[in-house]
Formats: C-alpha cells, sequence, structure tokens
C-alpha cells in the first residue's frame, strides 16, 4: 500500500480516508459497496486496492486481473484513460483494455489472444465475453469485478444482467471478489445485498462528500404566457440565453432526444454568435462527434452542451461552470446527479437552473428544492423474476460452453432477482428453449437448443447462434430505427416514437440537419436533406418516468403547505391558481378532488390524488374498470404526476360512482389485475421482453432476403400469446412487472388507506382547469371498454355520418 | 356477411376476410401466410403451434357458411420455404373437392411443381369476366382489379379519443384489396379517399364505414 500512497505523493495528490479505507478492505479480501459521487476520486479508491494486490505478488500478473463494468461506453474511455496512467506508471508492462460495442473486430481479436491485466466494458460486453467456448479459461485469473455507477443498473435489466454474470463468474472462481460503486440511493442496504449477495465478508464505505447544490426556478416576466401544459419550455428561452452568456460553460439538459435536438436549433436561431460554440450530445447521435463533443468540453472550447441523460454520468468535466434542466427530472436523485456535472471545485456549490415547461412543474420545483435540502434521494426498485433477461442469458451460456441445468439452477436461484425461481417456472424454460412448448408434440420442426448425450444445453444450428450473438446487449427502452439517406450513409439511430408521428414529406431536425422523410422501411427512416426552414416538431409527451414516492410526497407537501406560498414559485403561479379557483378548487391535504366537464372531445372526468404517474396509470385503469362494470362504457385515459383523467363519449352518473364505492381498497389486487388484462397495459411492457427474449428478430446488416421472413412485431407476438397461449411466461411476465415495477403494490394500499381518509369534492367545471390541462392534452393514452367491438363500431359510424 | 357490387359483380363479404363471388361459387382468399409459425420455430423463435391449426378452422366455417365449389388464393399462400406446415396443407387439400388456384405472391418461394403435384393450378396472375386478380395492388386500365400483399387495415376515431385499429377490405375506383387471411399477420393502415369504401372486420361482422368527407 506504501507504493500507492508514493504514487499519491508523486501526483501531487493526499488520499482521503475513504480511499484508504477501500485500500485496506480490498487487500483484506472483502467484496464492498463504495458510496461516492462523481469526481471525488472514488476510480483510484478501488484501482489502489488492485493494484497493491498485484504488486504484492511475486510474479508479475499474468491474464486478466480485473473486469471493471461501466453502464456507458463513453465512460469507459474515461476509465480505461484514469486505470492505465496508474497502472503505467507502477506495473509498467500491464496494459488496461477497452470493450465496448464501438471496438473492433482487430482488438476485441487481440484482446483474446493476449488478455490485458485489466479490461473496462459494458454489461452488453460482458455477456458477449460469456458467450465465448472458452470463456472459463479466460477469466481464470480474475481477481475482481468492479461494477461502477450501480445505482444506474439496479432498477434496469442491464442490472439484473450484472447479477447473473457476477452469480455465474462466482460459481467457478470461488474467490472472486466483487465490489460495486454507486450514488447515493434510497435503498442502499439492499442495494449492496443485490450486487454482493446474502455473504458476510462485505464492507461498506462512505465517501462522505456532501456537495452543495443550489436549485433555482427560472420564472417568466409574467405569467399570461406561461403554458399550462408541458411542452418545450421555449417560452424561457432568453432567460436561458442570459444564463449561457453569464458563465463559462453551460451544461443544458433535456429529457428526451428530440427536445435536446429543438432547444439546440432554437438556441442557435436566437443567438447565431453561439456558432462554433455550441454542441449537441445525445445517445443517437454518431460515437465520434459525441467523443469530440466531450473532449471540446473538457477542454473548454465549448460554451454549451445541450444534452440528455446520455451526459448524466461519471464522465468528469470540471470546467463547466452551470447546469439547466429543462422539464421536469421526476426525482430528487437525478436532479442531484446532473446538478453535480458543474462545479466541480472541492466545496464550489453547483447551482442547477430548474426550467419548468408548464406551470405545474413550478410545484415540482419547490418539491425539488426541499428533497434537496433534506438529502431525500429516492430508492431503486430491482426488477425480479425477468424471464426475458434469463432466457437471453441461457442462450448467451448455450451459444457458448453449453449449460447443465442442475448446476446452474441453484446459481441462479442465489441471484436476488431469481430466488424465488420455482422449479416449474425452471422447467417451463427449458422446455421454452428446448421445445418451443410445454408438451412433446409431433411433427414440430423446433429448433434452438439442443441437448447432448451427456446432458449439456448447448445451440448446434450456427445461423441461431449468430442470430442470437445480435441480440446480446438489445436491452434498450425503445425501439431504434437507423436514420439513413436515401442514397446511403448512416446518419444514426432514432426513437420509433419520434418519427412515428411523422408522415412522408414531413421535414424534422435530427444531429443538428433539417431531414424530408421518405419513407420507413424495416426499422429504417429513409430521408434526404431538406432546405426547407419549416421542420415539424413531434409534440413531446414528457418524459414517460414516473416521479418517485418521495417526489410525490415532497410535491403534496409543496402544495398544501401554506407558508410555502410566499415562495417566488408559488407568486409566480398565484394567478394560475386564482383560475383553478374560478372553476374548482386547489385541494386540501383531506380531499380528493375530482373534477367533470365537457368539451367537443367528450366527458372528461379527472381525477387528483398526487400520487405519481405509475399510480395513476394503475388507478385510472382500475377506476375505468369499476365504472365498466356498472355500464357498458369506453374510456381513453391518460395521467400524469397529479392526477388522471377518463374521458368517455358518455357520461356516467357522479352518484352511481360514489353510491358503489368505487373508490373501495377492497378487492383492490383482484380488480387490479382484471384492469391490466383488459386494459393491455402489459402490452407496452411486453416490447421489451420480445426484443430482449430473442422473440423478435431486427434483422442483420444488410440482410438477405432470407431473415426478413423472421421479422415481426412486439405487438403481434403479444396477441398471438393472448389469444392461444395465455400461460406462456413471457406474456405472464409483460403482467407482472405491470403490477410491480409499474405501480409499485405495496404502495398501492397505503394510497388506498389513505384515500379512504379524504373526502371526495366532486367539481362540476364549466370547462376546462389549469391543473387538468395537461391531462386532458396528453395524447398517450391507454384504453378500456366494455362495450363490443360492433357496438363500439356503429356509435363511430354514427358520430361520423352526424359531423358530416 | 355482408353482400356489394364490385365492378357490377355480385359479391358477399365474409368476417373472415373471405370474399365470395357466389356466380361462380368461389371464394377468394389473400395472404394466408401457411407456415410461418413453422418456419419462425424452425428458427428458434416459439410462436405457438396452436396457430397452424387456425387456417383450417376458418375453413370449415367457411364451408359451413358458404357452397364453395373453388378457391382463389390471391398470393402469399405460404410464408417461407416449406417445413411441416405443408405436409398439413397437403392432407387438407387431399380431402377437398375444390378446384384451387394460386395466383403467385412474393413469399411464394416454393417450387410451383409442388403445388401442380397437388392439383393446384398455378399462375403470376388470372383474368374472368372482366375483373383481373394478382397478389400485388397494380393498375389496369380496362380492367378492375382484385388483389392482396397489403394487409390493409384502418383506424377509426370516435369520440372521446376512442380509437379502433381493424382489418378491412379496401374498396378504391380501379380496385379491391382483401384483408389478410392468416391468423399471425400485420396490418398496413391506409387512409381512404372520400371515393373510396371500407369494410371493416369484427370477429362477427363486416361493416362499411360511411364514407368520408
Amino acid at each position: 500500500m506504501t507504493s500507492i500512497q508514493q504514487w499519491f505523493k508523486t501526483q501531487g495528490w493526499r488520499p482521503q480516508p475513504f480511499q484508504k479505507q477501500c485500500w485496506e478492505a480490498y487487500l483484506a479480501g472483502k467484496n464492498g459497496m463504495l458510496h461516492a459521487p462523481t469526481g471525488s476520486g472514488k476510480t483510484y479508491a478501488l484501482w489502489g486496492g488492485i493494484m497493491a494486490e498485484a504488486l504484492n505478488q511475486k510474479a508479475a500478473p499474468k491474464g486478466l486481473n480485473a473486469l471493471w463494468i461501466t453502464p456507458l461506453r463513453a465512460l469507459a474511455v474515461e476509465i480505461q484513460q484514469a486505470t492505465q496512467r496508474m497502472t503505467s506508471d507502477l506495473l509498467p508492462n500491464q496494459k488496461i483494455g477497452l470493450r465496448t460495442g464501438d471496438t473492433s473486430q482487430a482488438v476485441r481479436a487481440k484482446q483474446k489472444r493476449t488478455p490485458p491485466f485489466g479490461l473496462v466494458t459494458t454489461p452488453e460486453s460482458w455477456h458477449v465475453l460469456l458467450s465465448t467456448k472458452d470463456h472459463q479459461k479466460y477469466f481464470q485469473q480474475l481477481q475482481v469485478v468492479v461494477v461502477d455507477e450501480w445505482h444506474e443498473l439496479l432498477g434496469t435489466k442491464r442490472g439484473v444482467q450484472v447479477e447473473l454474470a457476477v452469480a455465474y463468474l462466482r460459481s467457478f472462481l470461488p474467490h472472486l471478489k466483487v465490489w460495486g460503486i454507486s450514488a447515493t440511493l434510497g435503498n442502499k442496504a439492499l442495494a449492496q445485498e443485490i450486487l454482493l449477495g446474502k455473504g458476510t465478508n462485505h464492507q461498506t464505505v462512505e465517501a462522505q462528500i456532501q456537495k452543495k447544490i443550489k436549485v433555482q426556478s427560472l420564472l417568466p416576466k409574467s405569467m399570461e404566457r406561461f403554458p399550462w401544459r408541458g411542452h418545450l419550455g421555449m417560452h424561457l428561452l432568453p432567460q436561458v440565453l442570459r444564463i449561457i452568456k453569464k458563465n463559462k460553460t453551460a451544461l443544458v439538459f433535456t429529457n428526451t432526444r428530440a427536445q435536446c435536438e429543438i432547444w439546440f436549433h432554437r438556441l442557435l436561431e436566437e443567438a447565431p454568435d453561439l456558432a462554433g460554440h455550441i454542441a449537441m450530445h445525445h445517445g443517437s447521435i454518431d460515437k465520434k462527434i459525441r467523443l469530440w463533443v466531450e473532449a471540446a468540453l473538457r477542454e473548454e472550447r465549448l460554451k454549451v452542451v445541450v444534452c440528455t441523460s446520455s451526459l448524466d454520468l461519471g464522465v468528469d468535466f470540471s470546467p463547466v461552470e452551470c447546469c439547466v434542466q429543462v422539464g421536469s427530472p421526476k426525482g430528487v436523485g437525478r436532479l442531484i446527479q446532473r446538478a453535480g456535472r458543474s462545479g466541480h471545485r472541492p466545496k464550489a456549490a453547483s447551482t442547477i437552473y430548474f426550467l419548468p415547461t408548464h406551470a405545474m412543474e413550478l410545484i415540482e420545483a419547490v418539491a425539488l428544492q426541499k428533497g434537496i435540502a433534506t438529502q431525500q434521494i429516492e430508492d431503486r426498485t430491482p426488477y425480479i423474476n425477468s424471464y426475458d433477461v434469463l432466457l437471453q442469458f441461457l442462450m448467451t451460456l448455450a451459444v457458448g460452453t453449453g449449460f447443465y441445468p442442475q448446476q446452474l439452477y441453484p446459481v441462479l436461484r442465489a441471484t436476488f432477482s431469481f430466488q424465488t425461481l420455482t422449479d416449474q417456472q425452471w422447467t417451463w424454460l427449458l422446455n421454452f428453449l428446448v421445445k418451443g412448448s410445454q408438451s412433446l408434440e409431433h411433427y414440430d420442426e423446433y429448433k434452438k437448443v439442443e441437448v447432448l448425450e451427456d446432458g449439456c444445453y448447448k445451440v448446434v444450428h450456427r445461423g441461431i447462434a449468430m442470430r442470437h450473438r445480435m441480440t446480446i446487449g438489445t436491452i434498450v427502452s425503445d425501439a431504434d430505427l437507423k436514420v439513413k439517406f436515401q442514397k446511403g450513409g448512416y446518419l444514426g439511430t432514432v426513437e420509433e416514437w419520434f418519427v412515428a408521428k411523422l408522415k412522408p414529406g414531413d421535414v424534422f431536425t435530427f444531429s443538428g440537419r433539417n431531414l424530408e422523410l421518405l419513407r420507413m422501411h424495416n426499422m429504417e427512416v429513409i430521408v434526404r436533406k431538406s432546405k426547407s426552414k419549416k421542420t415539424k416538431i413531434p409534440a413531446w409527451m414528457g418524459g414517460r418516468m414516473s416521479f418517485s414516492a418521495h417526489l410525490s410526497d415532497l410535491l403534496k407537501k409543496a402544495l398544501f403547505e401554506p407558508d410555502e406560498e410566499a415562495t417566488a414559485e408559488f407568486r409566480a403561479l398565484a394567478p394560475i391558481f386564482e383560475q383553478q379557483r374560478k372553476e374548482s378548487i386547489v385541494p386540501q391535504p383531506n380531499q380528493l378532488l375530482i373534477e367533470r366537464f365537457e368539451t367537443k372531445e367528450g366527458i372528461h372526468t379527472v381525477f387528483y390524488p398526487f400520487e405519481g404517474y405509475a399510480i395513476h396509470e394503475a388507478m385510472a385503469s382500475l377506476m375505468a374498470y369499476r365504472i365498466s362494470l356498472l355500464q357498458p362504457i369506453s374510456f381513453s385515459m391518460s395521467f400524469n404526476d397529479y392526477g388522471f383523467e377518463l374521458l368517455s363519449d358518455q357520461a356516467f352518473d357522479p352518484q352511481a360512482f360514489m353510491d358503489n364505492n368505487l373508490l373501495s381498497g377492497e378487492h383492490l389486487m383482484e380488480d387490479l389485475q382484471k384492469s391490466i388484462n383488459i386494459s393491455e397495459m402489459a402490452r407496452r411492457r411486453f416490447r421489451d421482453i420480445a426484443v430482449i427474449s430473442g422473440l423478435v428478430f431486427q434483422g442483420f446488416p444488410n440482410a438477405p432476403i432470407k431473415s426478413k421472413h423472421l421479422q415481426s412485431g412486439s405487438q403481434l407476438f403479444y396477441d398471438v400469446f393472448k389469444d392461444y397461449e395465455s400461460d406462456n411466461l413471457l406474456y405472464q411476465q409483460a403482467l407482472e412487472e405491470t403490477f410491480d415495477h409499474g405501480m409499485e403494490r405495496g404502495r398501492m394500499f397505503q394510497v388506498f388507506e389513505r384515500m379512504a381518509q379524504q373526502t371526495v369534492v366532486w367539481k362540476s367545471c364549466s370547462q376546462p382547469t389549469p391543473f387538468s390541462f395537461p391531462l386532458i392534452t396528453d395524447r398517450i393514452r391507454s384504453k378500456l371498454s366494455s362495450e363490443t367491438v360492433e357496438d363500439r363500431i356503429k356509435k363511430m359510424y354514427h358520430q361520423l355520418t352526424q359531423d358530416s | 356477411m355482408k353482400a356489394t357490387t364490385i365492378a357490377g359483380h355480385k359479391m358477399v363479404l365474409h368476417p373472415s376476410g373471405a370474399l365470395y363471388w357466389p356466380e361462380k361459387k368461389t371464394v377468394l382468399l389473400a395472404d394466408v401466410h401457411l407456415g410461418k409459425a413453422g418456419h419462425f420455430r424452425k428458427n428458434g423463435i416459439a410462436v405457438p403451434r396452436k396457430i397452424e391449426g387456425v387456417f383450417y378452422q376458418k375453413m370449415q366455417q367457411l364451408q359451413n357458411d358458404l357452397p364453395i365449389r373453388r378457391i382463389l388464393f390471391l398470393g402469399d399462400l405460404f410464408h417461407s420455404d416449406k417445413n411441416n406446415e405443408w405436409f398439413l396443407f397437403s392432407a387438407w387439400v387431399k380431402q377437398q373437392q375444390l378446384e384451387l388456384i394460386l395466383i403467385e405472391g412474393n413469399h411464394d418461394i416454393i417450387p410451383r411443381q409442388q403445388f401442380q403435384a397437388l392439383g393446384i393450378t398455378t399462375v403470376p396472375h388470372w383474368e374472368e369476366e372482366g375483373l383481373y386478380f394478382t397478389h400485388y395492388p397494380e393498375e389496369r386500365e380496362s380492367l378492375f382489379i382484385i388483389c392482396g400483399h397489403v394487409h390493409p387495415g384502418i383506424r377509426l376515431n370516435g369520440k372521446g379519443k376512442q380509437q379502433l385499429k381493424l382489418p378491412c377490405f379496401f374498396h378504391s375506383s380501379k380496385q379491391f384489396i382483401l384483408p389478410a387471411f392468416g391468423a399471425f399477420t400485420g396490418l398496413h393502415l391506409l387512409q381512404p379517399t372520400p371515393t373510396d369504401r371500407v369494410f371493416v372486420l369484427t370477429s362477427k361482422e363486416v361493416l362499411e364505414l360511411p364514407p368520408k368527407t
């Protein structure tokens, strides 16, 4: 360890207590979890221990000793450079390799022939390594796996990927050490247990670095032009420009790629002198450009970068002076993280400017300030029983060495995600892979995994192995379409919903260019350059992330505590509250407000429980279901973090609603289950599942015609399973995920208990209220109907003929 | 079932997606995509096998409802290469006393001799009584086109932001497009113009939409 301390000295640094703690624990052979923010020296806290251990050995280390897992490719470069720097000084001949989706074939082949001392990689590339035939030999010398930014992975299916790979490596490397690095989380203990396992040889290290963070809301001069409904936040463009001018460098965080593109354009339009000093950074942009932006930002060659979560993490941009957050960050944790991108000088406070895109977000601003002041950081809910990820992992092993079910089963059961996996479910999964069904059938040509004579489960068919290797790593949240010029030339990828609203001939902005959409075909968007200045802006649907439970509590506090009305945000809101009170009320803590009004769209019934998007999505569906039992009726539902709306073409009777006690917590789970089945909330969840489990194959690049016959949408699979095989575990998983992840089952009971204490205030309004506005204009909707298709068509028919 | 007239011929639209020509006792079926489930399964994608039986159930229903002498397949009868579903289909063909004609579609890559060996006539297109039957929607000066390929569907909007997506028969001035008859097929949404007639399929009925204004 003295050599590590020595090295720190030569750098002119002094080791911090948490770094020393990590080194000691590491050398004592412990697993551990380090809680430290970005830019605190967390990389060397772990790497110092790893170096010290290698230096303690008599012989020079051989083979791959350390594996460093990071969620983002951009981060991987940083880590590789930092670790290589220390390694070069202490163990001059040892290399640190980098392996991500961007790594060339030649480099990968070399890494395979002569494994570097350390390898920095992503969860997906890690799994690709596990799909090779000699991976056990490759990992033979492995001492440690470090999982960086664990808080980002936990609560995603990539987190489950990490759990599986850790458990699997431990099964043949019993002395493997596992370390995690995480920002602060609400559920620290659970986060640690999930990564490290249930053992006792664990050490928790706290960096104890508290950064001062200031959240400042950007307020318009007059509220008259302030939109009721969230969109892009453009009305505050002048204020943002002023902030940019005032600071040397700034990051502007947006929630979606589309929003990012538009902000970039508008800033440049408004301040042409920014040309050359402004850049854009999001996940769909070409890698080369992204790397250039990151480097330029570090070297202070850029003044402002408009970005999405692609710049949330890790990468250290010390010179950034301030951050602007456009729209709700949806959680205290995320805002802290983003604020942390600026003001890296020790003890300097980070300021983040919060730009509300609509009036209601002003209340959020107050809630966020409170949350940061009291450090109320949210939990991350881990996924359990993700059969899709497990099937993908089993295939990964099967295309490599193959696996023996009896040996693998206990390994899987030791993970947090699959601790409750039953024998029946395990048999189902194996049958799914081998037979494609649960019973032995005649004349079936199903081919995927074969059972060899010695009982090894293995993929023999080359085409299947190849297709699988291409799908490892397709754990993404939205379907990505490739954007290409008609004459060839690849521009990047774009999320499906972004183009879904566009028609051929429409002009949109992508990677800073104006492009005309020619057609969409087989997951490709074919475009050509356009000179048209009139670009279409696909309406931003708002991040589909839910408020955390914390934030919704904070929100209620902000709304209900009268002393808050003194703050600048509430002063700005006063005219809107006044308008709200004219038609309706601003509910008090003991009131549940329900508003009813009619527009030409139909009858709107809006509920305001203030419990966050996830809970409201479930409640909307539940209420619609219960009402639909009273009469044949069709609903279109929308939800946000404040409430939800049931829209119908006919009114349901408020008295009947109250008399039948539809807000009751009785039979809650039963009714929810039924409403999920009917409303098809699970359909959206199924898309990921179909891709991850390999049902939906997106085709090889430059595919021969053959693979085109294998293309099919996840929606079609959803329908097929629903109609013909509803006990399919993947279909069931979609329902379960909707239940568990979407709506936080436990919290649902509490919400209904609380509602039972409230007085229902039913307000009939003559027009939409300010509170209702974001809801009734939201176009992402769920449906639920108890009418027959025939009746519904006849009604639509009737309405059509009446209109004309 | 819904009676209509196409280019002067009386026709019946069946809720299964079949078009029936009473005068000729002929059923027209587009885009059956047999063997699709099998093709997916052969390549390691576990589509439920129950789908394989849907075509035969639907045919049984059609034969119960209508007197049939001849079937004209408007292409994409089989989804891809030959697989075990071929044998299921052959067995069914042998039990039928029907005249079977296949107009070849882009998916029909099984060599035509194999269809012919089963007694199925294969042709690139078919002309009868001024009607021109093809797989692809083409345009002809003097003939009315009846075709498939598109898997037509339509989005209906109603009050209260209600929406339904349904398969449909699509009747335009020189063309009539059939919905896909196969069970494991998607929809391609079409935008009707004021002169187009659209007949949507519910599982029980065929309903004509009012003309768009």
